[in-house]
């Protein structure tokens, strides 16, 4: 697979590199399967073939991108066509930075796990497992996701540079129901660990069996334990913060801050990792060829770096940071570093608190002054005096990124591979408490 | 694409024992603009077009995607379909039916007045430039940190064939024009506004928005937000939600809990559930009856426009909400057969690779025939919330939250200065049940709503005219 893709990006980019200064040809190819379970059922069988190609366009520091799904060649040639003759009209990008010289790409070694592949034509098994592990653990209900695939990328550039990798990916979440309770997990990762698939159901089954009835909490402020997918959804957020486009464009709370500012406590340290095999968004090499590496976004609580590509790095100047894309650099895999708690510690450490084991629809006020909400779904675990009393079910975090980032009190030893619906960048992180977060609820 | 393909697809797939069959190819063709502070960025086009297949084999819903459109690739993708699917059947406890609704053949097609070829690219580039321009110019005592904007047309062709006789063609080109700018005071700190205009049709609309006005208008009153801008009466007042912040609502607490797969629970792990039961419908009371929620694919120019659904069900007007009353979900084939029901056309893919689910399309409060002083006329001390930015809400649609940004004290019927961060957090029960009052106003706003997985997101309209609430508390952002 790798040198016919490699063909086809490298035929286009002769057939157009005369026209341009500097050209880019990237070409993703996605073959997946997906199950949706829906209350014990398997509602919808979903598969997926199809290559995606993408063309950086440069002439005179004028800057055109076309995508395309199409693999016909004179089509492509074509739009290409077409889209050069915007290069005589326009002026330069106000972001135009010339495609770093490609260097030596140190890969990443096998990123397909042959099990993926395997249960690609029998994911049915794998269902069986899930639902059975939510079932057994006291689950009534149950309805989610199993995600298999396997994703290639060719990238040739008009500099010199020519990169392929092929991974596979494996994702699944599940959603209990329990009476009126519910518990919800996620797994994400290159690889299949059928533990990891089992604990998927039972961790979300344990949440919604772990309910001792209702207890009815005022708004106010509480010592909060974020699951690992709340932290996720909200690091996800934070990390996109730090895209150095999404600085420019008002989309970030550290368009007021510099490297080296504090922004959190000591207690947090949050990286991109593209060298982790384990998650799925690994790669050795970005959408300008640039080598990836692992970085400290947040390194104990200062602001290390933002993600950069070479256009984002001259306007700040600095160097890329291996994040590109085109336009916009982007995190590859998120990663929080471990603390030394365990969720048992962290709860006998609240005296007044919740767990707030899932939550969606992360909103912003005011991108630039971190004011957000979130709401919860699922277990809202009650806690007084280091024990927990109840569940609390819907309510809402509405407070300040920034305040939050500053009240982490502890992290949790344990980090979880979580991607789902909310947390689409995959990430590896822990439980966190929170001090002070305020809670609201409906007036009426 | 050729039909004859798409029928032979079709074909074929039944000669394998499919009980159902239905072949879509979608084109999804984008222009993009991007500028930063009134500077051009890049410029992007997006080709994306394939085939997406949905067969019902022994009780098994599958979908599948590609965009290698050879008959060959087509037939195979057929026949990788059926056998993953006879490995499922065991776990299907609930056989998939489909109604017996009139599926249609025909076709619908926005014809713009301008098209976009009419306008030079550069010429389009320097129309977004002078907006920032225009944010800039507007105001006095900030700054203007950073300006975002993103000009977008889109063209999406469908053609659709299905083994009950169906047969849609449709093509509607869209623009959207996408804001984002930042005020900052050095005391008084910042204030963030994201802007969308959108519809269907072509370059015609940019006049019709009459966007420099509309945009230097709302600078101007965001200004005077952030400087002058004071915190809500701490008690229990009448509040006043402009079209904007209704269409959102409408959306969110009227359209979304009564699609009839999350009724069903279909969605429960993804975007979740519906406070509304099956047996709600046609009785259940759900707000005064001041509140009348349509949901309407045929609004001529509606960003959510359609003629046919994606399973080939002839769209028309549905109410969500009549009088108070929940009254009709939507519905594609599967949810009307097990409600005993016919579609009434909700069915909608984002692309050619997206499983056609049950969408909403433009949504609206219906107006009354009140003026907004009218309106407002009787009220001692509230507050006008014209526009937002935070909202959310629960996964069964009951716990909502919006933040006003553009907000205003009224004072014995007049609108008098500026309130901050106004916080509206309310059930859908406790809001709709307070409307007493509904002006004539009636406004759309574009949007794109995300549902299912993978992921969609559709264009859709939400909108209403001014709404009255009587005696909110009203909280503050922290």
């Amino acid at each position: 697979m790798s040198s016919e893709l490699l063909d086809t990006a490298g035929t286009l980019l002769r057939k157009l590199r005369s026209s341009y200064d500097e050209l880019a040809v990237m070409i993703n190819g996605i073959d997946s399967v997906m199950v949706k379970i829906v209350n014990n059922n398997v509602a919808l069988k979903y598969s997926r073939k199809s290559y995606n190609v993408g063309l950086y366009l440069v002439k005179g520091r004028k800057v055109l991108i076309l995508e395309s799904s199409t693999s016909d060649l004179n089509q492509l040639s074509r739009a290409a066509d077409d889209i050069s003759k915007y290069v005589h009209i326009i002026e330069e990008s106000e972001l135009y930075a010339p495609l770093p010289e490609p260097r030596q790409v140190k890969p990443l070694g096998n990123l397909v796990d042959s099990n993926v592949v395997k249960y690609m034509s029998e994911p049915a098994k794998l269902c069986e497992v899930l639902i059975n592990s939510a079932v057994n653990e006291g689950g009534e209900r149950v309805s989610g996701i199993l995600s298999l695939g396997v994703r290639s990328k060719a990238l040739v550039s008009s500099n010199g540079f020519e990169g392929f990798e092929v991974g596979s990916e494996v994702s699944t979440y599940l959603r209990v129901f329990k009476g009126d309770y519910s518990g919800h997990w996620a797994y994400g990762s290159r690889f299949l660990d059928l533990k990891s698939i089992e604990d998927v159901g039972r961790t979300a089954a344990q949440y919604a069996s772990y309910a001792k009835g209702f207890v009815d909490i005022p708004p106010g402020r509480y010592d909060v334990i974020l699951s690992p997918l709340v932290v996720g959804n909200l690091m996800e957020l934070v990390v996109s913060m730090t895209s150095a486009f999404n600085v420019l464009a008002g989309f970030s709370m550290f368009i007021s801050k510099s490297l080296g500012d504090v922004v959190a406590t000591d207690k947090l340290t949050l990286a991109d990792v593209p060298r982790d095999v384990e998650l799925s968004g690994s790669t050795s090499f970005d959408d300008e060829g640039v080598e990836t590496y692992n970085k400290e976004l947040i390194s104990r609580g200062s602001l290390k770096t933002l993600l950069h590509n070479s256009k984002t790095a001259r306007k700040f100047n600095t160097v890329s940071t291996g994040n590109a894309g085109w336009i916009t650099p982007r995190p590859w895999n998120i990663a929080v570093t471990p603390g030394d708690s365990n969720i048992d510690e962290m709860v006998r450490e609240v005296r007044n608190g919740l767990l707030i084991s899932n939550n969606w629809y992360t909103r912003l006020q005011n991108y630039v002054e971190g004011a957000f909400s979130t709401v919860s779904r699922d277990a809202v675990l009650v806690i007084r005096d280091g024990e927990v009393v109840g569940n609390a079910r819907r309510v809402r975090i509405a407070d300040n990124l920034s305040r939050l980032l500053s009240n982490i009190w502890l992290v949790g030893r344990k980090c979880y591979l979580i991607k789902w619906w909310e947390v689409e960048v995959p990430s590896k992180v822990p439980y966190i408490l929170v001090k002070d977060l305020n809670i609201t609820k409906p007036f009426e | 694409m050729s039909e004859d393909l798409l029928n032979y697809v079709v074909d074929y797939s039944r000669s394998l024992g499919v009980k159902y069959s239905e072949a879509r190819y979608q084109l999804d063709k984008y222009f993009t603009i991007i500028l930063r502070n009134g500077k051009l960025v890049t410029l992007g086009t997006s080709i994306n077009d394939g085939v997406g297949i949905r067969l019902v084999y022994d009780n098994v819903l599958t979908f599948s995607a590609t965009n290698k459109l050879g008959r060959d690739e087509l037939v195979g993708i057929v026949r990788d379909a059926v056998g993953r699917a006879r490995a499922t059947t065991h776990l299907v406890k609930t056989p998939t039916r489909f109604g017996d609704d009139v599926v249609s053949r025909g076709s619908y097609e926005v014809i713009p007045t301008k098209d976009f070829n009419s306008l030079d690219i550069s010429e389009k580039v320097k129309l977004m430039a002078e907006l920032h321009e225009v944010i800039v110019s507007s105001v006095k005592e900030v700054k203007v940190p950073t300006t975002y904007c993103e000009y977008v047309e889109h063209v999406q062709e469908k053609l659709i064939v299905n083994s009950d006789g169906g047969f849609v063609r449709g093509r509607v080109p869209r623009l959207l024009i996408m804001l984002n700018l930042v005020l900052h005071h050095p005391q008084k700190g910042s204030i963030q506004r994201i802007m969308e205009f959108g519809a269907s049709g072509g370059l015609e609309l940019i006049d019709e928005w009459d966007l420099f006005r509309v945009v230097e208008e709302e600078v101007r009153n965001l200004e005077k937000s952030l400087v002058e801008g004071v915190e809500p009466p701490k008690e229990p007042v009448d509040v006043v939600l402009g079209p904007e912040v209704v269409g959102i609502i409408v959306h969110e607490s009227a359209g979304h809990p009564m699609e009839a797969d999350r009724i069903l629970g279909r969605e429960s792990a993804q975007a979740g559930e519906s406070y509304v039961k099956p047996e709600y419908v046609g009785s259940y009371r759900i707000g005064s009856e001041c509140v009348t929620v349509v949901e309407d694919p045929t609004i001529p120019k509606s960003y959510g426009y359609y003629e046919y659904d994606d399973e080939c069900i002839k769209a028309r007007p549905r109410y969500l909400y009549k009088e108070g009353i929940i009254y009709e979900p939507l519905h594609n084939r599967q949810t009307a057969y097990v409600f005993g029901t016919r579609s009434n056309g909700s069915s909608r893919a984002m692309d050619y690779a997206s499983e056609p689910l049950i969408r909403m399309s433009n949504t609206y409060f219906k107006p009354g025939d009140m003026e907004f002083e009218e309106l407002i006329e009787d009220i001692r001390l509230g507050v006008y919330i014209k526009s937002y930015m935070e909202w959310n809400i629960d996964d069964i649609r009951w716990n909502q939250r919006y933040v006003g940004l553009e907000s205003y004290l009224i004072v014995n019927g007049e609108l008098r200065g500026y309130i901050r961060n106004p916080v509206l957090e309310l059930t859908t029960a406790g809001l709709y049940s307070k409307v007493v009052g509904v002006d004539k106003n009636l406004r759309f706003y574009p949007g794109t709503c995300g549902k299912g997985d993978p992921p969609q997101g559709v264009p859709v309209w939400f909108g209403g005219p001014n709404i009255r609430l009587s005696k909110v508390r009203l909280g503050v952002t922290v």
